[in-house]
């Protein structure tokens, strides 16, 4: 975790930041720094202070303790200047319903007051077909790609997208993504949050993770998953019976997966390779195996173990 | 304050107005029909029943005069009634509310008054009446009248005490001209109040704000674009039930500077109204559930319909606690009785009022993600 010095290469500066809602600290002294010109994606658990976080940030919400600093100006002291120079998706984007794609489009642009390029941001976001076709008509996948032609008006230097592909289907989703990949090409900063693994490892430069209103680490995806991902995953298959009871008297704890496969959590190749050895001493059936490093996935879910509902939920009832 | 973002905002909520057909419907069709219905009802009924069947059972020439005079200036049309039939089962059977049977002995009667000047003859003219019918009073005052008028002639000589009528109204007044000021006094309401109430539920429900949060509106831009929009609304409702006024029923109404003075503060009160009542209608739906909860006891109780002084006393006194009574009270001193002074004392309590309701759905409203 990398507490940034407020100045020029970083679009973001967070520092201290808590918010309490009631009895409920929702964001809980928070400090980091997001590098202008970078992807940087905001992960955790639904009610972990990740929106809350966001949308201080992006002037929405104000911080009931901290500092937070967007392009060098203070958020919530110049919020008026902020907000010429970002761009926002919200969480759950919405707009006028009887209003269409190209009107909604030139109204930001007008609030702005900035003669922006409407066909070229519906060229962006692949909204070209759609032009006249009015909100309330237009699927999650559409919308949000308005959302984000919108939150581009203004010519932003930093974008903020607040899980923009949630509830999206498969396609629509690698459609969000194509464009995403259009706003890093053309050096916009982006800060992204979600709670799809695969997206930050696609996207960010940049990952952190916050878990019951705490940062719990930050740094490169591949970094982050070498860092806490010290463990392969050995998937067998086989038929054999016998086979977990062996690699269990080995000193492993295999489970028993769908069908005919065994996962086991090993530290290296080399208990790979032993496990292997015994298999095929033992004369066991083996069909296929599979070692894999841990994915962003694994390392979330090891990270915000405690957040987890089984678990949380006790504490708070 | 930017006009550019004013701007914007008021192309915006006109061009979804304007393509929201049942906003449409209730904004100006509704209150037009509300005008065009009770107007055909409560206007007419005064030319439309004036029949008056008579049973002529003396069938001579004293009781032909007498039908001649009912009928004189058309203030009756006669119809003639079977002798052997009874009067009252007639009247029943053919739905008439007034029946006048002459007896058989009318012309010898008139004769002992007229011929043989015996003072102590009268002879009674039965009518048969339903009192319930509404307009039933009318018809009978009218006959009493032509009877009197006709006894006074039979005396000889010119009365001595005429009753000569002045009317506290510039203009004749009809119920007409009381009910298009309750309409455009009600359409305004509505339409503000509902307006203010939805627009602010889709804001936060649908989470539109969270995102104009993110751009330069300013919560002020959004409050004077959301008052030129529903004044807008306003001015042009309010001219659509004045043009179908004069162009069905001839109105005779003052329009003159005090009407868009009180539409603007009939405006910004119910739009205030519409801020205050915003936390408690968070959803679309509970949107209008409250709007309703509103609206109806104001429309009923503050003299849209009929005039307040018709209700009990205790309701009297809870009508003067509603807004749009005094907004009533100054449109009708206005556009009928063009009185001033009424007009200035109920036009500024009305915007007394808006402006205390204004001010505090102004603090109320948040212009920001934390509501």
């Amino acid at each position: 975790m990398h507490h940034g010095m407020p100045n020029s290469s970083h679009a973001i500066v967070v520092e201290h930041l808590s918010k309490r809602y009631g009895t409920l600290l929702a964001v809980d002294d928070v400090s980091f720094s997001v590098a202008t010109g970078e992807v940087f994606a905001f992960l955790g658990p639904n009610g972990a202070g990740k929106s809350t976080t966001a949308e201080i940030i992006e002037t929405i919400r104000t911080p009931t303790a901290g500092h937070v600093t967007v392009l060098g100006m203070d958020v919530t002291k110049s919020k008026a200047k902020v907000v010429r120079r970002i761009g926002v998706l919200p969480q759950g984007f919405s707009s006028f319903d009887r209003i269409t794609v190209r009107e909604s489009l030139s109204y930001y642009a007008q609030v702005f007051g900035c003669k922006a390029d409407v066909d070229a941001l519906m060229d962006l976001t692949h909204l070209r077909d759609k032009a006249d076709a009015r909100f309330n008509t237009l699927s999650g996948g559409l919308k949000q790609r308005l959302g984000i032609a919108a939150a581009l008006v203004n010519d932003p230097e930093v974008v903020f997208l607040d899980e923009p592909t949630t509830g999206l289907d498969p396609h629509a989703r690698h459609a969000v993504w194509d464009v995403l990949k259009g706003l890093k090409d053309r050096g916009k900063t982006v800060f992204l949050t979600t709670h799809y693994m695969e997206e930050a490892e696609l996207l960010a430069d940049t990952v952190a993770i916050i878990s019951k209103g705490r940062i719990v680490a930050a740094d490169s995806p591949a970094r982050l998953t070498e860092k806490h991902g010290d463990h392969l995953r050995l998937t067998l298959e086989s038929s054999d019976a016998a086979a977990p009871a062996l690699i269990r008297k080995m000193g492993f704890e295999p489970t028993q997966m769908s069908g005919a496969s065994i996962c086991v959590q090993v530290k290296d190749a080399d208990d790979v390779r032993a496990i292997l050895g015994e298999i095929e001493r033992a004369g066991l059936s083996l069909r296929g195996i599979d070692v894999r490093k841990p994915n962003l996935e694994e390392v979330f879910l090891k990270l915000t173990e405690e957040h987890r509902p089984d678990t949380a939920g006790r504490g708070s009832r | 304050m930017t006009p550019r973002i004013i701007a914007a905002n008021l192309v915006v909520r006109l061009r979804s107005f304007y393509r929201e057909r049942s906003a449409m419907f209730f904004t100006f069709a509704f209150p037009v029909i509300l005008v065009l219905v009770f107007g055909t009802i409560f206007t007419t009924p005064e030319h439309l029943d004036f029949n008056l069947p008579v049973q002529d059972l003396s069938r001579s020439a004293a009781s032909a005069r007498l039908i001649d005079a009912l009928s004189t200036d058309q203030t009756f049309r006669i119809t003639p009634v079977p002798d052997g039939v009874d009067a009252a089962q007639y009247a029943r059977q053919h739905k008439h509310n007034l029946v006048l049977v002459i007896p058989e002995d009318f012309a010898a009667m008139e004769a002992r008054r007229l011929g043989a000047r015996d003072a102590s003859v009268s002879v009674p003219l039965r009518y048969i009446h339903d009192p319930s019918s509404t307009s039933v009073n009318a018809k009978i005052q009218a006959l009493e009248t032509i009877v009197a008028a006709m006894n006074q002639k039979m005396t000889g000589t010119p009365p001595f005490i005429t009753l000569v009528a002045t009317s506290i109204l510039s203009e004749q007044y009809r119920f007409i001209e009381f009910f298009v000021p309750g309409i455009i006094a009600m359409a305004i309401m509505t339409s503000s109040l509902g307006n203010a109430l939805n627009m602010n539920a889709e804001l936060r429900q649908k989470g539109i704000l969270r995102k104009l949060a993110t751009t330069p509106i300013t919560r002020t831009d959004w409050l004077v674009s959301s008052i030129l929009y529903q004044l807008i609304l306003s001015v042009a409702s309010t001219v659509a039930i004045l043009l179908v006024s004069y162009a069905v029923f001839d109105v005779r109404l003052h329009i003159g500077a005090w009407l868009p003075l009180i539409v603007v503060i009939e405006v910004i009160a119910f739009v205030g109204i519409g801020m205050l009542l915003t936390p408690f209608a968070k959803e679309a739906e509970s949107a209008s559930a409250v709007g309703n909860a509103f609206l109806f006891p104001m429309m009923f109780l503050s003299g849209t319909f009929f005039p307040v002084e018709m209700m009990p006393a205790f309701l009297q006194s809870f009508a003067r606690l509603l807004p749009l009574y005094y907004v009533n009270e100054a449109l009708r001193a206005a556009m009928i009785f063009a009185d001033d002074p009424a007009t200035l004392r109920m036009a500024g309590i009305a915007a007394g009022f808006a402006a205390i309701v204004f001010v505090a759905g102004t603090f109320k409203t948040r212009w920001d993600g934390e509501a």
